[in-house]
């Protein structure tokens, strides 16, 4: 417990602080510290869980596990740099005094904490029903978050993402009862059925259709919350809406947060009825999901809502690799899970500088970024290389394994197609950076946010671009561990 | 195929009565204009399953049964209609909607949503003498009907009424299938939807605020 305790209490009762705090220079100070305080604690779980394995607290509720303290430390390691952005970035939206963002002061801080502290609480979780409830918390804190600004366009992503979130939610509440009654018929009444640690060694005797079921109902209703094809209407919408820093969290941490649900009742179906079957569907959606991103891709002409686009691909890419079921498939996908987190988050803080510097959303408003700034035109190709996954960025090997591994598994046709659709996104990515990057800048250009908004996002481009060339040895060990929690 | 079902609790005519009363609420609610009319169904709904829970509580003398069954009462049947109807009146009024169906169409739409419910649950869990032959199919149809009443109206309102009637259903495969989950988890998951019932009410003054009025299908900005 100890060990989860300041992982789980940090953020909660900063954002209590900063409610309280209301208008005052304290507010995104108290922030940034829970936020840092957060990747500290996500960093000592990691080290407390490779030196000494996986361990439950609190009575049965929680349980660490390496895909745990992974999932902590993505989570944790892009919510500080977004957040230290976001001081900057709405620290400048709220002097411009845009017309559309009326808060109370220190309600965004508030907010934004209380969704960190949900989805560290859902990947901490041991119940699964506890996991519910912190997943649900998250999708109300983000939605309100997405409807930050006032205008119609955002009011109707966020009412989107609210209706299909809670539909979501519901039918993964269900797939929780089913897997909670096929236990309780093994357990007897009480919290233990419900606990995952349970599930996963007794899996063998639950009822197989029972929990084909809830799996097919989790898929729904998680993958909802994921993004994946069919589900994902709400997510362009959703992420080009919300605020800046909130849809770089959202697309990377959040993304983590919905994949690690997916992840347990993977675990549990695949012990239950053998991989073949709760792989091969991972397989059909993820699959899907690429094949289905491709064309809005190619056409965008919006910046964020094509890094939308973007976030469906990956996490498509992640659910196919985990279908392809080969240990090597397995870790890359988990690597591209933690690594795209921070190429999708450089990405989209990007999308605050240029949207509010060039004044447009659009990409072809962006000409000349190069040129017209040097450092923010480096930072963009390194998102962009991230985003596409070419060498020396991390996605590159996370994408290279996860596709060696699917070759040489029963969806090698998945595999090819994936592959396909990755060169056709490079393509397309290719051309928008280039009319993005190169080329004259546009008049009256000019990088809105104070110097210091740049620390930030040099630390996100360090990591994708570390990460690609070399993976340090607890990284790697802790990928490997929480693969096999995946998959035993 | 036939699953042998967990012989609990036998099936009895209140616990008949009480699921026949939700589904028939649900319905009701189904064909309802109004919006208040649509509250007031909804909040029938709730207290058929608040008393259904009631009921196993005092078959099976669980108590942490009996502590849902009030928690039920309190916020589906009392706090979300208090709620939903706060939001009806403080917008437009209680106006009437403008369903995509007309509403004998619907009602037929809604019947043949039951009749495949009932007999799909029937194919997959068999004939039994227990509380979840009364209650399975019911769940099924109502979470369809809910569904239903989500896809074919225009208000926003309108829309939270089925996503209510949806979680109610729920609630009641959960009752009926597993007697509840643990206390902790109940009170959690209907905190969250007290919390999600609310802010789904701030939206649909947002979407009046911005709009004028709450058809959504005029929310068709974004695409692409």
């Amino acid at each position: 417990m100890a060990w989860l305790a300041p992982l789980l209490l940090a953020a909660p009762l900063a954002g209590v602080a900063c409610a309280l705090l209301g208008r005052s220079a304290w507010t995104p100070r108290v922030l940034l510290a829970a936020a840092a305080v957060e990747l500290a604690a996500a960093v000592a779980l990691v080290a407390r869980v490779l030196a000494a394995g996986p361990f439950t607290a609190a009575n049965g509720w929680l349980h660490a596990d390496a895909l745990s303290a992974l999932l902590a430390a993505a989570i944790a390691g892009v919510t500080l740099p977004c957040a230290w952005y976001g001081t900057h970035y709405m620290a400048y939206v709220v002097r411009r005094d845009d017309t559309d963002a009326r808060w109370a002061p220190g309600r965004y801080e508030a907010i934004l904490l209380a969704l960190l502290a949900c989805m560290l609480l859902a990947v901490s979780a041991n119940n699964l029903g506890l996991m519910w409830i912190a997943i649900e918390g998250g999708t109300l804190a983000s939605a309100l978050l997405v409807g930050y600004y006032r205008r119609p366009g955002a009011v109707e992503a966020a009412w989107k993402y609210l209706v299909l979130a809670s539909v979501g939610i519901a039918l993964a509440l269900l797939a929780t009862v089913l897997l909670y009654y096929s236990a309780g018929r093994v357990f007897g009444e009480g919290g233990r059925a419900l606990q995952w640690t349970q599930l996963r060694d007794a899996a063998r005797a639950l009822d197989p259709r029972f929990v084909k079921l809830a799996f097919l109902f989790a898929l729904a209703g998680y993958g909802a919350k994921a993004g994946l094809a069919p589900m994902h209407s709400w997510l362009p919408d959703a992420y080009s809406q919300a605020p800046t820093p909130v849809a770089a969290i959202m697309s990377t941490a959040l993304l983590a947060t919905s994949l690690s649900a997916l992840l347990r009742f993977f675990a549990v179906t695949a012990g239950c009825t053998g991989a073949a079957w709760p792989g091969g569907l991972f397989a059909i959606f993820g699959a899907l999901s690429i094949v289905l991103a491709v064309p809005f891709l190619l056409v965008q002409g919006e910046y964020k809502r094509l890094l939308a686009y973007s976030s469906i691909e990956h996490a498509g890419l992640v659910t196919l690799a985990i279908g392809f079921g080969t240990p090597l498939a397995i870790f890359g996908g988990l690597l591209h899970l933690f690594v795209q987190s921070f190429a999708k988050s450089l990405a989209f803080l990007l999308a605050g500088t240029l949207g509010r510097g060039a004044h447009s959303r659009r990409m072809d408003h962006f000409g000349g970024v190069l040129e017209a700034s040097p450092a923010l035109g480096t930072l963009l190709v390194v998102a962009g290389i991230g985003l596409v996954g070419l060498p020396p960025a991390g996605t590159f090997v996370s994408e290279w394994l996860s596709l060696a591994g699917g070759f040489a598994s029963r969806h090698g046709t998945a595999a090819r197609l994936a592959l396909v659709a990755l060169v056709v996104v490079f393509l397309g990515l290719a051309f928008h950076w280039s009319r993005m990057v190169l080329g004259r800048p546009r008049e009256g250009f000019a990088d809105p946010l104070p110097r210091g908004s740049h620390a930030p996002l040099w630390a996100l481009a360090g990591a994708v671009l570390v990460l690609g060339v070399f993976l340090p040895g607890p990284v790697r060990s802790l990928i490997e561990q929480a693969s096999k929690v995946v998959r035993p | 195929m036939n699953f042998p079902l967990p012989d609990w609790l036998p099936r009895s005519n209140t616990v008949n009565l009480l699921a026949g009363a939700f589904l028939l609420s649900a319905l009701y609610a189904a064909a309802q204009r109004r919006l208040l009319a649509a509250v007031t169904a909804y909040r029938w709904n709730s207290v058929a399953l608040g008393l259904l829970a009631a009921t196993v509580a005092l078959a099976t003398g669980a108590r942490h049964i009996a502590v849902a069954a009030a928690l039920v009462f309190a916020g589906k049947a009392f706090a979300i209609p208090a709620l939903l109807a706060r939001a009806a009146r403080r917008g437009e009024g209680d106006t009437v909607d403008e369903p995509f169906m007309g509403v004998p169409a619907a009602m037929l739409a809604c019947g043949a949503l039951v009749v495949v419910a009932f007999s799909q649950t029937r194919a997959l869990f068999g004939e039994g003498e227990t509380i979840l032959a009364s209650c399975l199919p019911v769940s099924v149809a109502a979470t369809l009907v809910g569904l239903f009443v989500m896809v074919s109206r225009r208000r926003a309102l309108m829309q939270v009424i089925g996503l209510v009637i949806v979680e109610n259903a729920i609630f009641l495969a959960a009752v009926s299938l597993t007697f509840g989950m643990p206390l902790v988890v109940e009170m959690g998951v209907l905190l969250d939807l007290l919390a999600g019932v609310a802010l789904l009410g701030l939206f649909v003054g947002r979407i009046e605020e911005t709009q004028g009025d709450s058809d959504t299908t005029r929310l068709r900005t974004l695409k692409g």
